[in-house]
């Protein structure tokens, strides 16, 4: 006898969009259930739907991949989280934080300072203001980060940046060498956002970055710099 | 499926069963043949960078660690691999519901045109071909069916979001998908050999 294929081919069809309803899911669930695990018919729909499912993806253009995220992917898979990097092989962290090399660094940060961090912010005057690169050249909005080389104290402030997950926060990061010490982590707001003030000092050689943490924070980076910048006091 | 389809799936399927004896080049060539794909795919419904990287890397470490859930009964390597790519994306944005995403359709609506990222010829086998098959496979259908379509997947709209969202009866929806679905499949659902 030929059972009808009808219903099934409906809720297998757009389930393999992903837009069923929940209930429609369980009635396909009960329909299959119903056919059996033999059913050579309907392992044929849920084959074929399954098919335009993924080539549906090749109507977009390939887009070109943020710079060693293969590498990043490739080290998870065989086992070496990006936070266990720094200690092997001597590739250290540092090397993954592309700083321009024309460094972006404005001394004298009374009115810069005001600008970038509003009047009313406590960023003392005499602060230096760095612009922090982004290392993707997706990103959008800016970093920039305020503080009096040799003295302790950090101002973050970021605005139109990514928003993030919920579980997902922006982490600030002082690299000296090749070791990155957490210095803050801060969600975005919902307009993008982000202003934070961290004790950590600045002496004057180190390379500030911004990562994407567990909202947890990190003891070490777990992804690569988001943004970055070099401190020089030259 | 033409030969050229024909060859470059028994590539993939050889990619995956070597990456099942923990092959680190053949992982390196099923990621650089299709995550340039999977991250147009992924950066398109969710429209968050960062998040598109999580899903992709998400869906690659999936093929690594379980490669043995591949079944080339059940369709071809780059369906599967897109598939998870996909389910993955229309998970995080009905997880995350963002009222923030579309505050960045401006900056992400349409992806990067990157027309020839291989640095190898073989890594692009055959994917031109597949995306004019697509392409025109979805140029054929009718504009209201493709809307719908391209709502459901590209957007991760669900009907009833689409049913509000057009101003269009449910069922309406529903017939136009359907109807749709049955011309992909009959253009694109076919099985490489």
């Amino acid at each position: 006898m030929t059972r009808d294929h009808t219903r099934i081919e409906e809720l297998i069809a757009i389930r393999s969009l992903s837009g069923l309803d929940p209930q429609e899911q369980a009635e396909l669930e009960r329909e299959m259930a119903s056919h059996g695990p033999d059913c050579e018919e309907c392992r044929r729909l849920e084959t074929e739907y399954g098919e335009v499912e993924g080539r549906l993806a090749f109507a977009l253009d390939p887009v070109a991949l943020r710079p060693g995220f293969a590498e990043e992917t490739i080290r998870i898979a065989l086992g070496e989280s990006p936070a266990s990097r720094p200690g092997r092989g001597g590739g250290g962290w540092r090397p993954l934080v592309a700083v321009a090399a024309a460094l972006v660094l404005f001394v004298g940060g009374a009115v810069l300072g005001a600008a970038v961090f509003g009047g009313g912010s406590e960023v003392p005057p005499q602060a230096t203001v760095l612009a922090l690169e982004p290392q993707d050249p997706s990103l959008t909005g800016t970093v920039t980060a305020a503080f009096t080389p040799g003295e302790p104290g950090i101002y973050l402030q970021g605005s139109g940046l990514e928003p993030l997950p919920s579980d997902k926060v922006y982490e600030l990061w002082v690299i000296e060498g090749d070791t990155p010490a957490a210095a803050v982590c801060v969600p975005p707001g919902d307009d993008g956002s982000v202003f934070a003030f961290t004790d950590k000092e600045v002496i004057g050689s180190e390379v500030l970055a911004v990562t994407v943490e567990p909202s947890t924070c990190s003891d070490a980076p777990t992804t690569p710099p988001r943004w970055a910048g070099q401190v020089t006091t030259a | 499926m033409s030969v050229t389809d024909d060859l470059a799936e028994a590539r993939d399927r050889e990619l995956v069963q070597r990456i099942g004896r923990a092959d680190e080049e053949a992982f390196r060539g099923l990621f650089g043949r299709y995550s340039p794909s999977a991250m147009s795919l992924a950066r398109r419904v969710v429209r968050q960078p960062f998040l598109a990287e999580e899903i992709v890397q998400e869906a690659f470490l999936a093929v690594w660690k379980n490669p043995g859930g591949y079944d080339p009964q059940r369709g071809s390597v780059r369906s599967w691999l897109m598939g998870m790519v996909h389910h993955r994306a229309v998970d995080a944005v009905r997880r995350e519901e963002s009222q923030r995403r579309r505050s960045e359709e401006s900056q992400l609506s349409d992806p990067v045109i990157q027309p020839d990222l291989a640095d190898d010829v073989v890594d692009e086998l055959g994917l031109p071909e597949e995306r004019r098959a697509v392409r025109a496979a979805l140029e054929g259908l009718p504009d209201e069916q493709r809307q719908v379509i391209e709502l459901m997947y590209f957007d991760g709209l669900s009907q009833s979001k689409i049913s509000d969202k057009l101003g269009l009866p449910l069922g309406t929806v529903k017939s136009r998908t359907l109807l749709g679905m049955k011309r992909l499949r009959s253009a694109i659902g076919g099985l490489p050999r």
